[in-house]
């Protein structure tokens, strides 16, 4: 019979095709390129006509407006096209990542992310990034070497691996036309949440916003950032979170809708605080505050409440990933972020409003007379006031060991 | 034989009672009846979208006011400044080339199942109604290892992706055309002398041409509208209406930057309707 | 009509058929791969089970939950689609309203339809504005039934319905249908020995279709629903994008579980379709 023949040729081609995609998909994967340059001009001439593809969180207009009105133009001066890759989240970047290092990849789509935090140690972690060449870069004698947020990112060492570009604190914002009397410290903050039940609430973890308000919150319970040891430690995590756990559970009944649920991103609590439903939000991008309260997404009397104990603070870097074909092209882009001018630029409050990263102590006069031309934001308070007493980010591994207690505690124990 | 006339009846029909014709007894109260459901209807189908079209051309629609504020062209002047212009060319591309590969495949394969004796037809039906239970997410992930160590161009890999999860769609609206499609037109073409390709080209494909509109129209959708395929498979080189929607979404204080992306994303396959006549009533030589 | 000279059956299927095994095989054996440990992202493959004894205590509730937002939107679509399917056959302008605007819903994206369905339902939404129902607006959008995904789900896959229940209906019915008329069979009669079993086979395929989309779908869950209890591919979707190494074969075991719920679902869709008389 032909018809069985030829069917059974159909079924055994099939099966040779997933025979072969697991072999393929199975072997081993080849190690990464390594840039390998000697010097900063070797790297200017291998980066001439590059196209370096920048992944970034695209739900940030005036971040999108910046790279391509911005940094765009000035990338293709220096001979590099910049193409700006718009997610919805920075882990779509990394899954991306993490596939080509998975499947071996030596051209990959993925030449730069504006990244910090777990998903850099995780990248770390598997291999993706490509390490040690932000000492090549000129501009990278503008930072302060003992800057601690650049030298460790969430606990995890740089070493090379990623370049500064941004600094940001953890900030919350409230109205100040339905909060009279405004707390002082995240102890009187939940407080307040206590005595005016329904106003108030958090991101759930792992929302990147909800998982640093659990982590403020442990700050608060324990007495302070200096009695939580960075790194993680099984010990101390027992030690500690039962209080951490029990505020939180406590707290859950005056939240909006009785903590029975929980806003799943920072993007669905901005909403809230936008329509009213609650009086206070909370963001690590505070360059955003300005624009919302501007265009009327956020009520006018919108303020930002400063704490006495400080909060996190971070920085956001530039990481090559070590699958990207166009590293010279990628290490410009990163280099031309940390210039004075962009970084300038970036910090005025009606483009980004994003905090610079530069030594002041490093920069020339006319340089510093960039940013201090720069209009105050008549919400977001100057870095300085913002960043005082700035609490350190914990190591990595804090950060989804504390999601997932939450998430077994808090959200699904009710 | 192509299809039967539907079941018989299983009570035998009754002959009209009185003197009054059953056809206008039954039309005077179903007018109302179908008036008032089909204004229903209307609302169901349009109230989703109406924040759409509000937060369209709303500069400023703050809490609690009932309609915004402030009207005016900022959503359309931000979407354009995202790249709205090239991420719709590249939107029209994707679905174009998925209907092109799914439709033909899709109507050749539901042909082969509605008219001939196919081997293991149960595991040609499962294998193309397959994509369908396969979560998008899981090809995603799965595939993506797969099609870069196999070395496929990223855009060659959605599109052969996509059109995979078109194929059920062209398939099975193809084979429910082929089930109610008479062969008999055919044979008495045939009969009438008529090659091969006189009878496809002037009675299989007019008498079907509804029925293949509508299966390109739906491949088109799926190529159109994806996100997870696109981003995940498509390396980020690709970047369509849906990611630009993903992303402004994911963002607070977008709301008419969505709108404007999302009515964006709508115009083209609503104009391939109206191109393809999808409002016909009848479709032409269709018995009535 | 077979004739020596037009193509083998089992070539004019095979392109189809070949790249449909490629896309569903390739996937789900990879995805199974790295379930069990094969494809790890760092350190040795090695083969466990580990990835589903994880995964395992959250899975009934997941599962349970997902089959149930699922059918829900499932028997609402495909009562509306048909209704609107029905009047969409009987012409005249009522039709071509229904047919107008139920074709205008399906070209959004799902993505956009649950970004506007959002902007409708939420505390702060637009029909909370109009009514100026404040605190007393009910907990549609993340509530506890789940309200606004079946609503979103049962309003986009209700115009899908219409649309192929219609293009089945339309070839036929009218003659059938004038003619039952004529013979004196009132409305109801004509509903349901002429038009039901007419579509019946469009109908089933069809719901069919919209059961396995929802259940495996993550976009509508992810925006309109809560974080706790989550449906299987928003679970699923969690744990993939979570930082840790660890995670993605749990993902791939979340993967693997949520494709053979609905691989299920659809064998049993099919086998209740060939007992159906018009699909052979």
């Amino acid at each position: 019979m032909t018809f069985t023949l030829r069917t059974k040729t159909i079924l055994s081609g099939t099966a040779a095709i997933a025979a072969a995609a697991l072999a393929l998909a199975g072997c081993a994967a080849p190690p990464a390129a390594q840039a390998g340059f000697t010097g900063w001009d070797q790297v200017t001439a291998a980066a001439q006509g590059q196209t370096v593809r920048l992944w970034m969180y695209g739900g940030d207009k005036q971040g999108n407006s910046y790279v391509d009105n911005t940094l765009k133009p000035a990338a293709a001066k220096e001979g590099v096209t910049l193409e700006r890759v718009p997610v919805a989240d920075t882990k779509d970047a990394m899954n991306r990542v993490l596939t080509e290092v998975q499947a071996g990849t030596r051209d990959g789509a993925v030449d730069l992310v504006w990244v910090n935090g777990d998903n850099f140690g995780t990248g770390k972690q598997a291999g993706a990034w490509s390490c040690g060449w932000t000492s090549m870069l000129p501009n990278m004698t503008l930072t302060a070497a003992s800057d601690p947020l650049l030298a460790n990112d969430f606990g995890a060492p740089v070493e090379g691996c990623e370049a500064p570009w941004s600094k940001a604190q953890f900030t919350f914002a409230y109205n100040s036309a339905t909060v009279t009397d405004p707390p002082k410290t995240l102890a009187g903050l939940l407080d307040w949440s206590r005595t005016h039940p329904g106003r108030f609430t958090y991101p759930a973890p792992p929302d990147f916003t909800g998982s640093v308000f659990t982590r403020q919150v442990l700050y608060s319970v324990s007495g302070g950032y200096a009695n939580v040891p960075l790194g993680f430690e099984r010990k101390a995590f027992d030690r500690l979170t039962p209080a951490l756990f029990d505020t939180l559970t406590g707290l859950a009944p005056s939240l909006w809708r009785e903590g029975k649920t929980y806003p799943k991103t920072s993007g669905e609590l901005d909403a809230l605080y936008a329509g009213g439903q609650v009086d206070f939000t909370m963001t690590y991008g505070p360059a955003t505050l300005t624009k919302l309260v501007a265009d009327g997404t956020y009520p006018a009397a919108t303020k930002v409440l400063t704490l006495e104990e400080g909060t996190v603070g971070n920085a956001s870097f530039l990481a090559i990933p070590s699958t990207s074909g166009h590293q010279a092209g990628a290490m410009v882009v990163a280099n031309l972020a940390l210039s004075p001018e962009q970084q300038a630029a970036k910090a005025d409050p009606r483009v980004w409003g994003q905090f610079p990263v530069l030594d002041p102590a490093a920069l020339s006069a006319a340089q510093r007379a960039m940013f201090e031309a720069l209009p105050p934001s008549p919400v977001v308070p100057a870095y300085d006031v913002l960043s005082k007493n700035a609490n350190p980010e914990l190591a990595a591994a804090w950060v989804p060991e504390l999601d997932d207690a939450w998430r077994r505690q808090i959200l699904t124990g009710r | 034989m192509a299809v039967t006339l539907p079941p018989g009846p299983r009570t035998p029909w009754t002959p009209p009672r009185g003197d009054g014709s059953a056809l206008r007894i039954s039309r005077t109260p179903g007018r109302v009846g179908r008036t008032l459901l089909a204004l229903a209807l209307a609302v169901w189908f349009l109230l989703p979208l109406a924040p759409l079209g509000l937060w369209l051309f709303a500069d400023r629609w703050s809490y609690p006011a009932a309609l915004p504020e402030a009207w005016g062209l900022d959503g359309v002047r931000s979407a354009l400044a995202q790249g709205a212009g090239p991420a719709f060319a590249r939107s029209l591309g994707l679905g174009l080339a998925v209907s092109a590969v799914a439709t033909p495949l899709g109507a050749l394969a539901a042909r082969a199942l509605a008219y001939h004796r196919v081997p293991f037809p149960a595991a040609v039906n499962a294998v193309l109604f397959a994509p369908l239970a396969l979560p998008a997410f899981a090809a995603a992930f799965g595939l993506n290892v797969l099609l870069l160590r196999l070395q496929v161009p990223p855009l060659a890999g959605v599109i052969l992706i996509l059109s995979v999860y078109a194929l059920p769609y062209t398939t099975y609206t193809m084979r429910v055309a082929y089930g109610s499609h008479d062969l008999g037109f055919e044979e008495e073409a045939r009969t009438l002398g008529a090659t091969r390709w006189q009878v496809l080209a002037r009675v299989h494909l007019p008498l079907l041409a509804p029925a293949l509109a509508r299966s390109a129209f739906l491949a088109f959708l799926i190529g159109w509208s994806d996100y997870l395929i696109t981003l995940l498979v498509g390396g980020g080189a690709f970047i369509t209406v849906p990611m630009l929607v993903a992303s402004a979404a994911s963002g607070t204080g977008n709301d008419s930057v969505v709108a404007v992306l999302s009515v964006t994303a709508v115009l083209p396959p609503l104009i391939l309707l109206l191109g393809l006549g999808f409002f016909a009533r009848k479709p032409p030589g269709g018995l009535s | 009509m077979s004739s020596g000279r037009r193509l083998p059956p089992w070539l004019m299927a095979a392109p189809a058929v070949l790249m449909a095994s490629f896309v569903v095989l390739g996937g789900l054996l990879t995805a199974a791969a790295q379930s069990l440990g094969l494809l790890p992202l760092a350190g040795s493959p090695s083969l466990t089970l580990e990835a589903y004894t994880t995964v395992a205590p959250d899975l009934p509730s997941a599962v349970g939950l997902s089959l149930a937002i699922a059918s829900a939107s499932t028997i609402a679509a495909s009562a509306v689609g048909f209704m609107a399917a029905l009047i969409i056959v009987q012409g005249r302008w009522c039709g071509r309203v229904v047919a107008a605007v139920s074709t205008l819903t399906i070209p959004f994206p799902h993505i956009v339809g649950a970004a506007s369905v959002g902007l409708l339902l939420s505390d702060s939404g637009v029909l909370s504005r109009l009514t100026g129902a404040g605190e007393a607006w009910p907990q549609l959008v993340g509530g506890p039934w789940w309200f606004a995904v079946i609503a979103d789900y049962s309003w986009k896959e209700s115009a899908f319905i219409a649309l192929v229940v219609t293009g089945a209906l339309i070839t036929r019915s009218t003659g059938y249908d004038e003619t039952a008329a004529l013979l004196g069979a009132g409305r109801l009669r004509r509903l349901r020995h002429v038009l039901l079993p007419l579509s019946l086979p469009a109908l089933t395929v069809s719901a069919t279709i919209v059961f396995v989309y929802t259940f495996g779908s993550y976009e509508v869950a992810w925006l309109l629903g809560r974080p706790s209890p989550e449906p299987l591919p928003v679970m699923a979707l969690r744990v993939f994008s979570s930082a840790s190494l660890t995670s993605r074969p749990e993902a791939a075991a979340l993967a693997v579980v949520t494709a053979i719920v609905s691989f299920g679902a659809a064998f049993a869709a099919f086998a209740l379709l060939r007992r159906i008389p018009l699909w052979r």
